[in-house]
């Protein structure tokens, strides 16, 4: 099985403080990844490593077998094309509608001129059709995104990564600003709409038992070290008080 | 939904971002016939092109160019009376501007509607004359000289003040208004002891935002004799002294260099 | 200041020992009032300097308001309003209008780029955009548009163009600040995300910033407008187009029921525009929004 991304011992953060220390992992097609773990593990930047928008400072990351960190930044606009991303705070356009914000997608498929006329083809715009009916939202396409629950703005943000059509879906605590109901469900639809398109996920996510009922494998992170790996069911007790040291859960 | 009705939905989309294109195409348009319109009247009409030529162009940028370095030492003493004179102004302004806040802010006003009226016209009737029409005005009042000078920028600077106290007067807390009210103080003692010190930190940062417009203003109050730069400018001006024009705005540029800086500063200072 | 006072009563309390004598209250307590007092007298030095120093006569204020008071009631009243209701007079408010228009368009135009290279979040390239847009705006900024005026005046001569591009280049200073601080308050998770799909610089500005500075910019651009305006009335007392060059024309004749005429018609004009842009303000920003 050809891993889809790899890392290998990353490195990051600033110039007094590192904040990973070395992390290396394997990330295959079929994969469902969650990385667990106290909130400044580091986590955020390990997910924001993979596509740059944190430079990394050494190791690699390979994605599809390409290099990532040695990247011109016009290459590596290229490759985060084929990687979708969802935010914690859904990062929508707030005075956009859902369908333009969901176009957003596109932008990087799309060339300057045609995107500042906000000219999208018919296929774009039928994609985008699909994926939000998919989603639930098809009957609130013109409304602005702002006038949105929360939930459906995550479900937007859901349709916005996969009209990429992206090799790779990296979600960066897609449920810390939702209620524990919307969660499930929105962590659901990720599941199935990733299993749907044969895309593996590399999902941040606080909640530990979230993360064991809906992800393949589990990376916990400590302090910028992977403490540990495993499948949920490896997830004891004692590995968990390993990865929150003296936290009480 | 099956390829029938993604095909109708996806056809009325385009439709109706074409129409929303379309119309905002129409509005560009418009703006720009209008500008055509302008840079014909200023460009094509106006403009004695005859006179103007690039060689002419080249010749008034070499003289600019030839800098009048002898100034230099000369330039600190009309640099310092500039920033006396703004700092001076902005401090005339904050006093007067106390009285047209006081009238201009809705929960104070003593006599409701008509004082805030009034009190809101010289707000507007202080930002609407420009500074050069003050300065005439008060050249005719008190002769020329930095007084005159002074005297606009601070009438000048109640417009600004005024408005961002009589803002913060509005937004303040009520409850030692009503304290003191209760009490039995006047109206001026609630002024006193009850807003003026919670408005304080409020507007001592837009003074300073102020103070370095004024910097800005007091360099062309040399029109009206005031000193400092601007009298200096104009009189190598009268002079026609390309090279000292040219020494000159560098300083104003320093200048205000300098106040950007120190009232980056004071904010930070006082916030 | 009364509250401060009775602040350093409450500040300024320190604990006392418990074999000194007993704690009394007194509304000066070193070393504040010492801070207080001193501020009061460099203020009060400062006054003394600065008359000194500037050549200020005094004696020059006592009876301003009275001759104030002479000079507009016997001078300027009554204003010769037969001095400008005349065709020439109405064709320099239109070239004062044309300059205006001149300018805002081109000045908020150049100042849109300007502004995006100089807000230091998103500008395309911090090592060589950011600095010189930055002091391209500020260099337009700290001229006083006046002095643009002169200066262009003495390159090109008299006539529209220098005014128009004088308060172009003003313009481009006061928007394009404006414009770049609106910039560096927008919310950064939307630039992450337009960022993250594959987007160049130019889809992130448009997408990611342009909709959240909409509004303020709407409102910044309107105000451009009018401030544009009331200095376009005046450039022309220095050569530029515009009603300013029949203010100087009658400040120099001394006429001065003229030139109460022409200050009268200037207010009316600033004030006519500044209306209309507070009531456009109101209501574009709902549009807009």
């Amino acid at each position: 099985m050809t891993a889809v991304l790899e890392v290998r011992n990353l490195r990051a953060g600033y110039a007094e403080r590192e904040i990973l220390k070395g992390i290396s992992f394997s990330l295959g097609p079929d994969d469902f990844f969650a990385i667990i773990g106290p909130s400044g593990a580091g986590k955020s930047t390990l997910i924001r490593c993979v596509n740059r928008l944190v430079e990394p400072k050494s190791g690699e990351v390979l994605f599809n077998g390409v290099e990532l960190t040695k990247l011109s930044y016009p290459e590596m606009r290229a490759q985060r094309r084929n990687i979708g991303m969802i935010f914690q705070e859904f990062n929508l356009i707030e005075r956009l509608s859902v369908m333009d914000n969901v176009l957003t997608g596109r932008l990087g498929y799309t060339g300057t001129l045609r995107s500042i006329l906000r000219m999208y083809t018919k296929d774009d715009i039928a994609q985008a059709l699909r994926l939000l009916d998919r989603v639930g939202l098809g009957e609130h396409v013109d409304k602005r995104a702002d006038r949105l629950s929360g939930g459906q703005r995550q479900r937007v943000g859901i349709a916005r990564a996969l009209i990429q059509n992206p090799k790779l879906l990296l979600v960066d605590e897609p449920t810390s600003s939702l209620d524990p109901k919307i969660s499930r469900e929105v962590m659901t639809l990720i599941r199935e709409m990733a299993a749907e398109f044969h895309i593996p996920v590399l999902c941040n996510i606080h909640d530990v038992d979230l993360a064991c009922d809906f992800c393949t494998r589990v990376i916990g992170l400590q302090d910028g070290v992977k403490r540990f790996e495993g499948t949920p069911a490896e997830l004891d007790k004692a590995a968990l008080q390993d990865i929150y040291a003296m936290e009480v859960l | 939904m099956n390829a029938a009705t993604l095909e109708l939905r996806v056809a009325h989309i385009n439709a109706r971002r074409q129409r929303t294109r379309r119309a905002r195409y129409l509005i560009y348009a418009v703006i720009l016939i209008f500008v055509a319109w302008s840079i014909q009247a200023i460009v094509v009409k106006d403009t004695d092109w005859s006179r103007i030529s690039l060689a002419s162009l080249l010749d008034t940028f070499r003289r600019f160019a030839d800098l009048d370095t002898g100034m230099i030492g000369e330039l600190w003493k009309p640099a310092l009376e500039t920033v006396v004179m703004a700092t001076l102004a902005t401090l005339a302004g904050l006093v007067l501007s106390i009285p047209v806040a006081w009238l201009g802010a809705a929960n104070i006003t003593p006599f409701g509607k008509a004082s805030y009226a009034v009190g809101r016209f010289l707000m507007t009737m202080s930002r609407s004359v420009h500074e050069i029409v003050w300065g005439l005005i008060f050249v005719s009042a008190v002769g020329l000289g930095a007084l005159a000078g002074v005297l606009a920028m601070a009438v000048r600077s109640i417009g600004f003040i005024s408005k961002t106290i009589a803002e913060a007067i509005e937004d303040v807390d009520p409850k030692p208004l009503e304290a003191i009210r209760a009490a039995g103080g006047s109206k001026f003692q609630i002024l006193w002891f009850a807003i003026l010190p919670q408005i304080i930190p409020v507007f001592v940062g837009n003074m300073i935002f102020e103070w370095d417009i004024n910097i800005r203003r007091s360099t062309i109050m040399g029109l009206v004799g005031a000193g400092g730069l601007g009298l200096l400018l104009f009189r190598q001006m009268a002079m026609s002294n390309y090279g000292g024009i040219a020494v000159v705005v560098l300083a104003v540029l320093a200048l205000i260099v300098f106040g950007e800086v120190a009232s980056h500063y004071a904010r930070r200072a006082v916030i | 200041m009364p509250a401060a006072e009775a602040g350093l009563a409450t500040v300024g309390a320190t604990p006392r020992a418990a074999n000194s004598s007993p704690a009394t209250w007194s509304r000066f307590r070193y070393p504040q009032s010492l801070y207080k007092y001193a501020a009061l007298l460099a203020s009060l030095a400062f006054l003394a300097f600065s008359v000194d120093f500037l050549d200020i006569e005094p004696d020059r204020l006592i009876g301003m308001l009275g001759r104030m008071g002479e000079m507009l009631g016997r001078r300027y009243f009554p204003p010769n309003l037969g001095h400008i209701l005349n065709a020439d007079y109405w064709h320099t408010v239109v070239e004062t209008l044309q300059m205006t228009y001149f300018a805002t368009v081109l000045g908020l135009a150049a100042a849109v780029p300007l502004a995006w290279f100089a807000a230091y979040n998103i500008t395309p390239s911090r090592r060589f955009l950011y600095k010189p847009a930055r002091l391209f705006i500020m260099a337009c900024r700290s001229v006083h548009e006046m002095i643009w005026t002169i200066l262009l005046v003495m390159v090109l001569g008299y006539g529209m163009l220098p005014g128009a591009l004088a308060l172009t280049l003003f313009c481009i200073g006061f928007a394009g600040k404006l414009f770049s601080e609106a910039i560096e308050a927008v919310k950064p998770g939307q630039i992450e995300a337009i960022r993250s799909a594959g987007a160049n610089q130019m889809q992130v500005f448009v997408y990611a910033v342009l909709p959240q500075v909409r509004v303020a910019w709407t409102g910044i651009s309107i105000y451009t407008w009018d401030v544009v305006f009331r200095a376009a009335t005046v450039v022309g007392f220095f050569g530029a187009g515009g009603m300013g060059w029949y203010l100087r024309e009658s400040v120099q004749r001394v006429a001065s029921k003229d030139v109460a005429a022409i200050l009268l018609s200037i207010i009316v004009v600033v004030v006519l525009s500044e209306l209309l842009s507070a009531w456009l303000r109101t209501h574009i920003a709902k549009a807009v929004a």
